[in-house]
């Protein structure tokens, strides 16, 4: 009986305890997800959701309100290449994906390689391709503006720099895609027999520099005089960490079709897997072998001749209406001046330490700094200057290349950290400043290590080309996406030669080129002579001076293409002289594009030899209009005639942000809080709710004040409730270990 | 049978009740832990923000804590009648608050014209409040250096959606803003706001601390 009572008792207390266990789990379960909400706050605006309403990996963007975020449209881009000798047609398609609910307008800055030819704009919705047109600039956006308050669909294309574009996409519908495609054409660079195409996926911060202080523009307010159009070159970056675990953000796929002109050798991409297919003699397939990539880092494609042989020369001509466009690319032979004595040399070299550097590319210039130091020959001169925002020599003249002063600068640079600004403009003026200018002995050259992070180009290029003497510059391009209109514009203003390291692997090889370019005397007095009236203009003239490895590379517009023309050049005291044949040429399309491109480029330049701003534009304006480029001055819009957004319904703008390039360190870059902003809307009430402003007037508080945040947490009663729940457990326990001892 | 029957039973109900007082005691750990957790999390995140206050002393611009914080230190605030102080942080995602008084950012920063609005947790970070009366001193210190001293005017009750404060415009004010009641184990609509107004703003070297001792004795 009394066995009978305790069982009943002992099983009664057991599903008592184990409905208590399951109610305390449940308040657990109930406390901690109110935990996890006690700040959230009822009402999300529209067009907005809260972090706890996601359940996809969308790209969220931090609006004013606490907690509120705003999906952004999502980019998706495959580059098509078509390469024909060393003519590259490229197509780019990007799809504007809109993940949210509400019609956006997405702007997307991204890179392109420096000068190409852009010439042609699509827009496809659905079946439909609606073709852009070119137009000035100013006139452009109008047609783009008023088609996007119309609510109909428009795309417009419009140049930041020579090597950055923005795409604006205006209407895109809840949940709709939107393709752009953008066309252009470019011409593979040939140096030292190996051809080499860049599509450039990433962009590398610009820093912008200040009058007081620095910071790296992210807020969209930033107006500099030095840089005015500071908030279109910085695009939102998305720090590494929020990029989406799983999926790329802004996929990339790459192909491209190779006809090489002469029999492959090597075919083979820099910094990316691919996969080779040799289709013909001369032909190749060549695409990514793990799928879509990040768009953090350029895309290189190289290849060279089966046999080191082939043509030194390849003409190319594209006949439009009454008009023949020649391009002409020329190696002079290798072995030219190579038993010329080696000359001394006074070398300056300039490394980059600012915050942008940090990491894998900092590495990637310390190496290639010492290598290069290592290089220098006791009756050399030399001087290492280093800068971020600040600025340091480490000697106060060029000293002679001895063993204790070379050590001295090793030194030096191994210490190096990269932080602070990108104040270049000191640093360049510094090399440039040449103590001994009538020294004819000497080579002076500005070797200038940098990734080019800056926004205020034109005062450099300035500096440049009033500093520049007897010295000649040669700008070393590090990391995975290095501002390279800057380098090249740099190095022919500065009548030298631009270099690209991509990887810590590549240093010594790229490092060993450009000496040996350093070290071969260089061509110069380079001269295209065709016969009498068979030319009608040719770019770029003059023809600048050439390094060893470099090909001659112009274009001409022809009236006739008969006879042949002759290249000559001056190369150490002796001539050298090629004969070619006009009507021996291949045909190609997009030479035209390719001359209008040079024509722009090279009226540009014409800046520093001091023309005056209103003649610039003029010829640039009419070069653009006549070969439908995207310029600085011109742009390509596309319009849908059909209205898509009820005008009723709102359009909210969204700038789409950039991934920061491989091997980038943000932490590093001084004031880098770079959260993703929002500006601009149709709608002035969401534009208020979007702009993370500080200025309380553009708040919208209503009469009832601010809503005030939750500020209680259940801390204390979770503590006291699971006290009382493990008390009573532990009591339990002992109570029913008793009993089983009586 | 019957006895074998017998002798299962209290074998089984006792194993059940063991089971059930182990699941219990499980339970409660767990919940006590994710009290426990939540008063780590607001007393360590103090700690970390001592050192990214100084970093921001310094001149560095949204110093986070730690890495991945969504957050930054803006301000110090301090009540010397209380001995109290804190560091408080900018309203990113909504998370601030779990580490600290967060500053509104709809509001004006502390000294400015306008009202400014620092909320925190009524169990921890200003858990104080209760013991502030009108004629203390609230300072704060904000990241530029300047120190600004406020006196507590009145406090208020109010709904948390109808708050009634307007940031924008009037002389420089502050608002400390907590749950109502204090105590209450459950979150509630009421709000608790201490007002304060501006009586000086000084630099640390312009002999600010007597200023600073008057007010206190």
């Amino acid at each position: 009986m009394t066995s009978s009572r305790t069982r009943n008792a002992a099983g009664s207390q057991a599903w008592l305890g184990l409905m208590i266990a399951i109610a305390a789990f449940a308040a657990t379960i109930f406390l901690w997800s109110e935990a996890q909400a006690d700040t959230l706050d009822p009402a999300t605006p529209e067009g907005m959701v809260r972090l706890s309403e996601v359940n996809e990996g969308a790209l969220l963007l931090k609006t004013v309100e606490a907690g509120v975020y705003v999906p952004a449209p999502l980019v998706a881009t495959d580059i098509a290449l078509d390469i024909s000798g060393p003519v590259v047609r490229a197509t780019i398609t990007q799809r504007f994906e809109n993940p949210s609910e509400a019609w956006v307008e997405g702007t997307y800055v991204f890179p392109m390689p420096e000068d190409a030819g852009v010439d042609r704009l699509r827009m496809q919705i659905g079946e439909r391709f609606i073709e852009g047109e070119i137009h000035e600039r100013q006139q452009a956006r109008q047609i783009y503006e008023r088609a996007r308050a119309a609510g109909q669909r428009a795309s417009l294309l419009e140049q930041e720099r020579p090597n950055m574009f923005t795409t604006s996409v205006a209407n895109i519908g809840p949940g709709e895609t939107i393709i752009v495609q953008i066309e252009y054409q470019d011409v593979a660079r040939l140096r030292d027999g190996t051809f080499e195409v860049r599509a450039p996926l990433a962009i590398t911060p610009r820093y912008i520099p200040q009058d007081v202080g620095y910071q790296l523009a992210s807020t969209g307010s930033i107006s500099r005089s030095s840089v005015p159009d500071a908030h279109r070159i910085t695009p939102p970056i998305m720090h590494p960490d929020s990029e989406p675990g799983e999926g790329l953000r802004l996929p990339v796929t790459i192909r491209a079709n190779l006809d090489a002109g002469f029999e492959l050798g090597p075919v083979a991409s820099r910094f990316h897997a691919t996969y080779v297919e040799h289709t013909a003699p001369g032909q190749a397939t060549v695409r990514l072998a793990d799928g879509p990539i990040p768009a953090d880092r350029d895309f290189v494609l190289t290849w060279r001749p089966a046999n080191e042989t082939a043509p030194s020369a390849a003409l190319f001509t594209e006949t439009v209406g009454d008009e023949t466009y020649l391009l002409a690319q020329i190696l002079p032979p290798a072995q030219l001046g190579a038993d010329t004595p080696r000359r001394p040399r006074e070398t300056i070299f300039v490394i980059d330490n600012s915050g942008s550097m940090a990491g894998e590319s900092m590495r990637q210039a310390r190496e290639a700094l010492i290598f290069a130091l290592e290089r220098l020959e006791p009756t050399d001169r030399f001087n290492v200057i280093r800068f971020d925002n600040t600025m340091e020599q480490v000697f106060p003249d060029a000293v002679d290349a001895s063993a204790v002063n070379l050590a001295t600068a090793i030194g030096f640079v191994r210490r190096l950290d990269a932080e602070g600004g990108t104040e270049m403009l000191p640093a360049l003026v510094a090399a440039l400043n040449d103590s001994r200018p009538d020294e004819t002995g000497r080579v002076r050259q500005v070797v200038f290590l940098t990734d080019g992070a800056i926004g205020n180009e034109q005062q450099l290029f300035e500096a440049i080309d009033v500093g520049l003497g007897r010295s000649r510059l040669f700008p070393v391009g590090i990391g995975s996406a290095p501002n390279t209109y800057f380098m090249s514009r740099a190095a022919r203003a500065g009548r030298g030669t631009f270099t690209h390291i991509g990887q810590i692997s590549d240093v010594a090889e790229v490092m060993e080129k450009l000496f040996t370019a350093l070290e071969r005397p260089v061509m110069t007095e380079l001269d295209a002579l065709f016969p009498r009236d068979a030319l009608a203009e040719i770019w770029p003239a003059p023809l600048p001076d050439l390094y060893y490895g470099e090909p001659v590379v112009m274009t001409a517009r022809l009236q006739s293409t008969e006879g042949v023309m002759l290249v000559e050049g001056e190369l150490a005291g002796e001539t050298w002289r090629e004969q070619l044949s006009l009507a021996n040429t291949r045909p190609a399309s997009g030479i035209a594009t390719l001359f209008g491109r040079n024509r722009i480029r090279s009226i540009e330049e014409t800046r520093f030899q001091g023309a005056y701003q209103d003649t610039i534009d003029a010829g640039v304006l009419r070069t653009a209009l006549e070969f439908s480029l995207v310029s600085r001055l011109t742009s390509l819009v596309a319009v849908d005639v059909t209205p898509a957004r009820p005008v009723a319904d709102p359009l909210v703008q969204r700038d789409i942000p950039v991934m920061a390039p491989d091997g980038w360190d943000l932490e590093a870059v001084s004031d880098d809080r770079i959260d993703p902003v929002q500006h601009a809307a149709l709608d002035t009430a969401l534009i208020d709710q979007l702009r993370p402003g500080r200025d309380p007037n553009a708040q919208a508080v209503d009469e009832n004040g601010v809503p005030l945040p939750a500020t209680a947490t259940p801390r204390e009663m979770m503590m006291w409730l699971g006290a009382l729940m493990m008390l009573i457990a532990l009591f339990w326990l002992i109570a029913n270990r008793e009993r089983r001892l009586w | 049978m019957v006895s074998a029957q017998k002798r299962a039973h209290p074998k089984a109900g006792r194993m059940a009740a063991t089971l059930a007082a182990i699941c219990l005691l499980l339970a409660g750990g767990f919940v006590f832990g994710q009290g426990a957790y939540l008063t780590a999390k607001a007393e360590i995140a103090q700690v970390l923000l001592a050192k990214a206050w100084t970093r921001a002393q310094d001149g560095e611009t949204a110093p986070t804590p730690w890495p991945w914080a969504d957050t930054w230190p803006v301000a110090r605030l301090s009540v010397p009648s209380l001995g109290e102080r804190a560091i408080v942080l900018a309203e990113g995602g909504g998370e601030a608050l779990a580490f600290g008084p967060a500053h509104l950012a709809v509001s004006p920063a502390p000294g400015d014209a306008g009202t400014s609005i620092i909320a925190a947790h009524r169990d921890t970070h200003f858990a104080f409040l209760r013991d502030v009366e009108p004629g203390d001193e609230v300072i704060v210190e904000r990241a530029d250096g300047e120190r600004i001293a406020f006196r507590v005017t009145h406090t208020q009750i109010v709904h948390a959606e109808r708050s009634g404060i307007q940031p924008a415009g009037g002389p420089a004010r502050l608002a400390l803003v907590t749950c109502w009641p204090f105590g209450s184990l459950t979150p509630g609509p009421l709000r608790y706001v201490v007002w304060a107004e501006k009586i000086m703003t000084d630099h640390p070297d312009a002999g600010f601390e007597l200023a600073l001792n008057s007010g206190t004795g």
